[in-house]
């Protein structure tokens, strides 16, 4: 072997254990959501939070987590990402994500790139019962049997869940209503409904933000 | 629209200035041309077209210094040891030229498919998707196979491992910025590593022959229409380069001469820029930092669309005149310039850049892409199995197990 080849194979060896050991020493750490800035621009890093927005668009999903540190990130999961997840995202769960940050029209997000850079970890529902005022202005999840559908002003949909004799509205706004992914629901059906919960005439209400967030556990025929 | 003229000029400018200089790439100028818009002084629309002059004068004018100085741009590292071939017989104009007829054929055919592209891509896109990584498999076997002897293809093997696992510990560690280190990567192994064996050979640059006859497109339409249809669809794909679009084309036409080989890079990499500008109507996504900063500028309908298109064209037939100026200008020049000093001073620029983008570390990944980017010429294979620095990442992205490799490795 030329002597130039042995010290470019050297070189080639020495510089890449060289590289590994440094990208060993900055490998991703879990980092608090508020502390991410456009310094981070380009960087991988993994973080941990609780679901508090779910849109869906073209097959994506557009999350938004908060963690404890009380930051929010846009967490894009295209649907080439998406197709690969073996267990659907809901509102209010705890998902990790491990993703490159990214300025996207002047926002940060952090951007999964495959199905493995995401974890999942669901939240219960909350009991109808146990809601009351202290509760507003956060979101929730519930899960009961719709007792009650009633379409109001322009394509609006109010549903009433039932749990164990105690009922909670849920207002589904006509763009969301209106939407192709939006399940059929009928009376009698039991449904799991995420959103935030608000007062509307002095009445506790859950207001939902996209089709994703509400699903259809059982079907029965009314 | 007096305007409208001047961010076009400067555009062109500063595609001129990006074009030359080793290492400034067109994505470096663009947040200039974004903190104009921020500061709401100039019509988005301006400023779009600013970045479209940009991007098509840079596509075409990167191919003087990589067949002067073999210092390629990203996107046009494949053309650099064909085009260098020919300078050292002499015929480096001829180069430039053929780089012209590439570049402004791929241009004028790109903008003639743009109408069948984007209905066509979006579902062709979602069908290929899934087997993506076995194509671009398919792509290294073959590339692997072509070199025939036992030795080669083992030395093939591991130089395109070698510098697969060096894409994939740079571009996809937090060892350094994604963005900030393609440019010591590629410039390590496909121009710092030629440009230090040219000094070991002493390299004398023969007198440069010039040819002032008008360009012939006829002869060249067939590597025109190939790399312009690899150019167009890797346009559309995320982490597939000009480069892997140029091997596809390769294999599909079977061709091997230096002068096809040439002209269809560069028609892959026009197209390639492109169609990155497309994709924002088609499908929605930027393929490009350029029309990513576009995407930022403005919503991109039918109108914006064919309006962007039009000023690609109005530019590309400055840029093809200009191109052919400089590259004769090059040519008459180059025989004059101490070639020994030279290199010695693009490699320096180099070294400077990579430290002044990615600090210490770019220092060491280009020291060790310049290593890697040595191994094909003195073990006599072809240097594409360098190109392991980004396919290997691509398969492993396409496949779904990029994330498993890279925590098998404690990354």
């Amino acid at each position: 072997m030329e002597k130039i080849t042995k010290l470019g194979l050297l070189c080639s060896l020495v510089g890449l254990a060289a590289i590994y050991a440094g990208a060993v020493h900055v490998r991703p750490s879990i980092t608090p959501i508020a502390k991410i800035d456009n310094e981070f621009i380009g960087l991988k890093v993994i973080i941990s939070g609780q679901v508090v927005d779910l849109r869906e668009s073209n097959g994506h999903l557009f999350l938004t987590l908060q963690d404890n540190s009380d930051g929010a990130m846009a967490v894009p999961i295209f649907s080439s990402v998406r197709s690969q997840l073996g267990d659907s995202i809901e509102m209010l769960d705890e998902v990790q994500v491990t993703g490159e940050v990214m300025l996207y029209q002047g926002a940060l997000e952090v951007v999964p790139e495959e199905a493995g850079d995401i974890s999942i970890v669901h939240s219960p529902c909350l009991g109808i019962s146990s809601i009351d005022n202290s509760l507003i202005g956060e979101p929730i999840k519930v899960r009961g049997i719709v007792d009650k559908r009633e379409i109001v002003g322009k394509g609006n949909i109010i549903l009433t869940l039932g749990e164990d004799g105690a009922q909670l509205a849920v207002f589904v706004p006509s763009s969301v209503a209106g939407s192709s992914n939006f399940p059929e629901v009928h009376v009698g059906y039991i449904v799991q409904a995420s959103g935030w919960l608000q007062l509307y005439e002095n009445e506790l209400e859950l207001r939902i933000t996209g089709a994703s967030n509400i699903k259809v556990i059982e079907a029965e025929d009314a | 629209m007096l305007e409208l003229l001047a961010f076009i000029a400067l555009g062109i400018a500063m595609g001129i200035v990006t074009g030359l200089l080793p290492g400034i790439h067109v994505n470096n100028l663009s947040p200039m041309l974004m903190a104009l818009a921020v500061a709401s002084i100039f019509a988005p629309m301006s400023l779009a077209a600013a970045i479209m002059a940009m991007t098509i004068t840079n596509t075409f004018i990167s191919y003087i210094p990589s067949t002067f100085l073999g210092a390629p741009e990203p996107g046009s590292e494949l053309s650099v040891l064909p085009a260098h071939r020919l300078l050292m017989q002499g015929k480096g104009c001829e180069a430039v030229e053929l780089a012209a007829i590439g570049c402004f054929g791929g241009l004028v055919l790109s903008v003639v498919l743009v109408l069948p592209m984007s209905l066509l891509m979006g579902p062709t896109y979602k069908m290929l998707r899934p087997q993506m990584y076995l194509l671009l498999t398919a792509v290294v076997v073959l590339m692997v196979a072509l070199e025939r002897s036992k030795t080669k293809i083992i030395w093939a093997i591991t130089i395109f491992l070698l510098s697969g696992f060096l894409g994939l510990l740079s571009l996809d560690t937090n060892i350094c910025r994604s963005d900030a280190t393609l440019m010591p990567l590629l410039s390590g192994l496909f121009g710092v590593s030629g440009l230090l064996l040219s000094l070991k050979n002493e390299g004398k640059m023969p007198e440069q022959r010039i040819d002032n006859r008008p360009l012939e497109m006829k002869h060249h339409l067939k590597p025109i229409c190939v790399g312009t249809a690899a150019g167009a669809v890797t346009g559309f794909f995320p982490t597939i380069g000009p480069s892997q679009g140029t091997v596809l084309a390769q294999m599909a036409t079977r061709s091997s001469g230096s002068r096809e080989f040439i002209v269809s890079v560069c028609s892959v990499n026009m197209a390639k820029a492109l169609f990155s500008f497309v994709a924002l109507y088609a499908i929605g996504n930027a393929r490009s930092g350029a029309a990513a900063a576009v995407g930022e500028l403005m919503e991109i309908g039918p109108r914006e669309l064919s309006f962007l298109l039009g000023v690609a064209l109005f530019v590309g037939g400055i840029a093809v005149i200009l191109h052919m100026k400089l590259g004769r200008l090059a040519a008459r020049n180059i025989g004059h310039l101490p070639y020994r000093a030279t290199c010695i001073a693009v490699i320096a620029s180099i070294v400077g850049l990579s430290i002044y983008y990615s600090g210490l570390v770019g220092l060491i990944i280009l020291a060790t892409s310049t290593a890697i980017g040595i191994l094909p010429a003195v073990v006599n294979v072809k240097r594409t199995h360098c190109m392991g620095v980004l396919m290997l990442p691509c398969i492993l992205y396409f496949a779904g197990m990029k994330g498993g490799v890279l925590s098998a490795f404690g990354l």
